[in-house]
Parts: C-alpha cells; structure tokens; sequence
C-alpha cells in the first residue's frame, strides 16, 4: 500500500501514530488482532518493522553489521544474559546480505557508521524484514539517497517484500513510486483520505489524474 | 610515589568505570556521580561502625550507589526531565541522604577491619591497596565484559547509540537507560567506598569534584588505549584513573596546596578536551598544505576559504572518535 500526499497532509502523523511515536487523541490502533492503541514502540515492535527516511536512523552506528543484524533478529529478548554471539551466525548473517550485491557481507565487523547512506538503508531494509514482521513501515525509505542508489533499494524492497509476503505501508513524495509498486494507493490531504483505489482500478490511474487531484 | 599512584588509581577505578558506562555507552553526561560518590563512603563507614564486615559494609554501599542511579533514571526517563536536570537534583538530594546517614559531617572509622586488613600485615600499605584495588577492579571489569557480551549487554550499548532504533527493535529503551544509571552509580559509590576505607573516614564534601576526576580519567586512558572492544576500553579507564591519579601526586611534589587540587583538576580537564582537538585541527592544516602543494594551487589564495571546513572532531561526541 502506497500512501501519497502533499506537505502536512498527514503521511507522516498516519504513519508515526502506527509506529507508537505519536499518541493516540481517539479511536484504537489494532495490529494483528492485538490492541496496541497505548502501547510503546517497544511492544509494538513484534509485529511492526519501520524503515526511516534517515539511513542513520534505521541502524546503529557505533555498532558493527553483525551487531545490528543480531538487535533485528529477535525483537524479543531485549534484556536477555545470554550471550548474543552464538556459532554458525556469520555464516548465517553473510547469506543474509549476499543477496543484498552490496558486498556487506565482508564486512561484519565493520562499524556502520563507515558504510555509506545506500548500505545502511539496505540494512535497515534487511533488519526490519528479518523478524518477519505483519506490518512493514517505509517511511519515505529512499528520500535520502542519489537516485541510482535510490532505484537500488526500491529493487530491493520490492524483492523482499514480495519474498517474505509482507504487508507494506509506503510513504513516498515520488508518484511514480507509488504508482508501480503495490496494490493499493491513497491520497491523504488536510488529515483526510481523499483517494483509495486498488488492485485494477490502481492501474489505470496515471500520474496526470494525481496531478489533478493535487491541484484541487 | 608511582606505586602511591597506581594503588590510589585502583581505588579510583570503579568510579572512572561508572562515569564511563553513563558518558559513553549511554551517552549522558550523568552528575548524580557528585552525590553517589560520598554515598557510598557514608554508607560503607556507617555500615562497619554498625559492625558490619568490611565486604558486606561495600556491598552496601554499592547497593546505594545503585539505588541513586534508579532515582536519576527514573527522573530522566519517565518524569522526561533533561539527564543533566536529573543529575544535579539527585545530586543535591543526596546531600542531605549522605548527612542523615552519617550523623555528621564526617565520620572516622575507629579500628574496624578494612578491606586492607584481610590481607597479611607484613605487606607494606602500598601494596595492600594495590592488591585491594585490583582484586575490585578486575572484578568490576570481568562482570562488565561478562554483561556486554550478553543480549542485555548489547541492548544497552544500541540504546545509548541510537534509541529510536533501538525501540524499534523492541528494547525498552527506558529500562535499559535506568539500568545503566543504576550500575554506573553502583561502581561510582563502590569507588566511594574504597576510598573512605583507605582514608580511614567517610566525608559530606568527598563527592565535590569528583565528575570532573571522572571525566577527565576517561579522557586521559582514551588518549592513551583506544579500540572498539569493550575490555581494552574497561583497561583505558583503569589507565586512566592511574594516570590522572599520577599527575594529581607529581603536582602536589611540585609544592601545589591541597586546596588548589579542584582547579588543577578541572585544568586538566581543560587540557586534555583541547589537545586532541589542537592535534586534528593542526593535522588537518598540514593535510591541506601537503594536498594544496599537490594540486599545484596557490596557498594564500584558497586557505582562508578552506580553513572553515576542516573537519576537527569533537572529542566529546561519542561519534567523533
């Protein structure tokens, strides 16, 4: 699901309201048939992922790939004294981010805040997919990134999405984004959804009809 | 007077390791250190006044350190006052703790048992607190590497990075800032504590400073061990403390009065916040000469635009390292 609009629609309150960011004035919140409507992000986290606009804020930088790989495994387990280095991890984790072609699979150890803006949003791409989430947040995931890298990880997140069959909310300010991934758009302006369409009729939609719609 | 040093630096060390644990894993500047410190003493000298064993009387004392660290967390987390609000107000709270707990302003140990006395009596003094000082510190550091190489442990370390990932990723980021409060307060006051032992007396005015010793321990084993893994970082601060101990001696042999150690302290601070940054900036300007001679540019015409954009990083940063 792509969700558009234009500056101080509402995108991002929708969106910071799902994640726990922002609380709730009325009306509940309910993930995967858990009320979460007060819920901390903590809690919140076992069944929603978020992707920031940010590559810094998605990953820590002080701490290694595989570090962040082993905080995004398990979103349970937080306070746990066993140890988090366990055998056969970098063997798991270099099969992990193989298929990334980012060859951040060499480098486990590297502190993150070494690697550049479209690694460190591949990894967040990679870290809030791995616990398998119900709900995916991408919170205008490629904002920050050249527009090669940017194709990049848009490539990457449809792969992985439609690998994992992951139900995804997208905030985007790029129409064209919106309109050739997903199966459902809508339009936020003024706090108020003024479009949803999906599956077929999400197709004949053309980037001139939106234009319009701005316009008004 | 070197050996002096390196035993008063163990005695020492647990509080350079608390301040460590607040201002570069959580990345707080965290003051209760002032009010945690004399604690720790008091609760210790009154613990063995009380008849208490020299062992359980520290526990004891660290126990308390552990508890200010609480009260600071759970102002800083839950009542969401700025950490360094917190601090002071727990600091100065502590003060009037510190007093009821101790009677008066300074309380002597009579002939109690202290950590020192377990070991044999023929040992010279500076050996016996430098074999007290170790034991501590290797055990404070042994349970702190054991805890960072925990799921716990790593939580704590990504909090203190980046706490909005870190929520996302499921750690109760406030539990993990008030846990770091608590230990961090427990060695300060556990530091507290061995030094009253070794004084022979626990005083209301001990903890004046003490932030400042802390702070620039840290910075001065930074300065001289760096890494990324956490037991060369836990040996820097011990180095730290010893170094920092060693300068403090050479300048009272040098004739300085007792009462000008807090400003030969915080000129120390000064120091070593502004050397590093001398060096890189100095680093920087020769980097440029050498890359403008490269170039083939002349000098006199770029440096003063290029001047503003060198980079000189900011030592108090945790990412400017």
């Amino acid at each position: 699901m792509a969700v558009i609009g234009n500056n101080g629609a509402g995108k991002s309150t929708l969106l910071n309201t799902i994640a726990g960011t922002l609380p709730v004035d009325a009306g509940e919140l309910r993930l995967a048939d858990h009320d979460v409507t007060h819920k901390p992000v903590a809690y919140r986290s076992r069944w929603l992922s978020r992707v920031f606009q940010d590559p810094k804020m998605g990953t820590a930088g002080e701490l290694s790939v595989a570090e962040n790989l082993t905080l995004a495994e398990q979103h349970t387990g937080s306070m746990s004294l066993r140890g988090f280095r366990h055998k056969g991890q970098t063997t798991a984790y270099r099969a992990l981010l193989q298929p990334l072609n980012m060859g951040l699979e060499d480098r486990l150890t590297t502190q993150v805040k070494y690697l550049s803006g479209g690694q460190r949003q591949a990894l967040s791409l990679l870290m809030a997919t791995l616990s398998h989430p119900e709900l995916l947040l991408l919170d205008e995931h490629t904002a920050a990134l050249d527009p090669q890298t940017s194709r990049q990880v848009m490539a990457l997140t449809q792969k992985i999405v439609a690998e994992n069959h992951l139900t995804t909310l997208m905030i985007t300010h790029k129409m064209s984004d919106a309109l050739t991934y997903g199966n459902r758009l809508v339009m936020v302006q003024d706090g108020q959804i003024k479009l949803d369409v999906r599956g077929e009729e999400k197709q004949r939609i053309r980037q001139e009809d939106l234009l319009g719609l701005f316009a008004d | 007077m070197l050996i002096t040093s390196i035993g008063q630096g163990l005695l020492w060390a647990p509080l350079v390791i608390g301040v460590f644990l607040t201002f570069r894993i959580l990345d707080i500047p965290d003051l209760t250190t002032e009010g945690s410190f004399p604690l720790g003493a008091a609760v210790t000298v009154s613990a063995m006044i009380h008849g208490q064993s020299a062992i359980v009387a520290s526990l004891l004392g660290f126990l308390a350190g552990c508890l200010a660290g609480w009260v600071t967390g759970m102002l800083d987390t839950k009542l969401k006052m700025p950490s360094l609000l917190a601090g002071i107000l727990t600091m100065t709270g502590l003060y009037s703790v510190n007093m009821h707990v101790m009677g008066k302003s300074n309380v002597p140990l009579l002939d109690q048992q202290v950590l020192t006395s377990y070991l044999p009596a023929t040992w010279s003094l500076d050996f016996q607190t430098i074999v007290v000082g170790l034991g501590v510190t290797a055990l404070v550091m042994a349970s702190l590497i054991w805890l960072f190489r925990t799921r716990l442990g790593l939580s704590l370390m990504a909090t203190g990075n980046n706490a909005a990932m870190s929520a996302a990723n499921g750690i109760y980021t406030d539990r993990m800032v008030i846990l770091g409060y608590m230990v961090s307060n427990g060695c300060i006051a556990l530091s507290g504590a061995l030094i009253a032992q070794s004084n022979g007396f626990a005083d209301i005015g001990m903890g004046i400073g003490t932030i400042v010793i802390g702070l620039a321990s840290v910075l001065v084993g930074e300065i001289f061990l760096r890494g990324r893994q956490i037991w060369l970082r836990l040996t820097a601060m011990v180095l730290g403390a010893v170094i920092y101990r060693y300068l403090l001696t050479v300048a009272m042999g040098l004739g300085f009065p007792v009462d000008d150690l807090k400003i030969l302290s915080a000129g120390i601070l000064v120091i070593v916040i502004c050397l590093p940054l001398l060096r890189n900036k100095l680093q920087t300007k020769q980097q440029l000469k050498r890359y403008l001679k490269q170039i083939g540019v002349d000098q006199h015409a770029t440096t003063s635009s290029l001047k503003r954009q060198a980079p000189t990083e900011g030592l108090l940063s945790r990412n400017g390292k």
